[in-house]
């Protein structure tokens, strides 16, 4: 008791998730 | 520490102490998270699944901040639900944790790539690898996050 797309690009990819 | 030892701390000290070690186990989870971002960088680079697209400069960044990010959420869920995991390891529970919350991830992208399948495509490698990373970070938190006795502090 309380861009992001851009940025964060090359680490979604190195995660495993789906991306373009 | 047994708990009459415990009960010998005046409580004032024990407040302290009790929100000390949390706010600890948040900072290391940042930390161990940080460590798991540059660590994915690492793995990523000898795989290959995946040829990065931003600088190096660039990449160590938000690598860190979205390892921060993952490191905070894992932990703060381990510290949550830790008592009802069925393991007596913590790193077993950690692990647990980390890889149930990138299948729930994995999962919200499929379904985005069902939706989307030109914008959301699927490449296999990287997912084995995401999931490889996944018990990683999870072994880091495990290893961070041992419950140590709680520190005596003279009042």
């Amino acid at each position: 008791l309380l861009g992001a797309h851009d940025t964060f690009h090359d680490f979604r990819h190195t995660i495993g998730m789906p991306c373009h | 520490m047994t708990p009459f030892m415990i009960s010998a701390i005046p409580s004032e000290c024990r407040v302290i102490n009790k929100e000390d070690a949390l706010i600890k186990k948040f900072v290391l989870s940042i930390a161990g998270g940080v460590i798991w971002g540059w660590m994915a960088m690492f793995v990523n680079s000898v795989s290959g699944a995946f040829m990065f697209e931003g600088s190096f400069p660039h990449n160590l960044v938000t690598f860190a901040v979205a390892g921060a990010v993952f490191g905070a959420v894992a932990g703060g869920l381990l510290c949550a639900v830790e008592a009802r995991l069925p393991f007596k390891s913590l790193a077993l529970k950690a692990v647990m944790v980390t890889t149930a919350v990138w299948v729930v991830l994995r999962l919200g992208g499929a379904m985005l790539s069902k939706m989307e399948p030109a914008r959301y495509n699927i490449v296999t490698p990287q997912t084995v690898q995401g999931f490889f990373l996944a018990v990683i970070l999870g072994i880091i938190l495990g290893l961070l996050l041992k419950n140590r006795p709680l520190p005596i502090q003279e009042s």
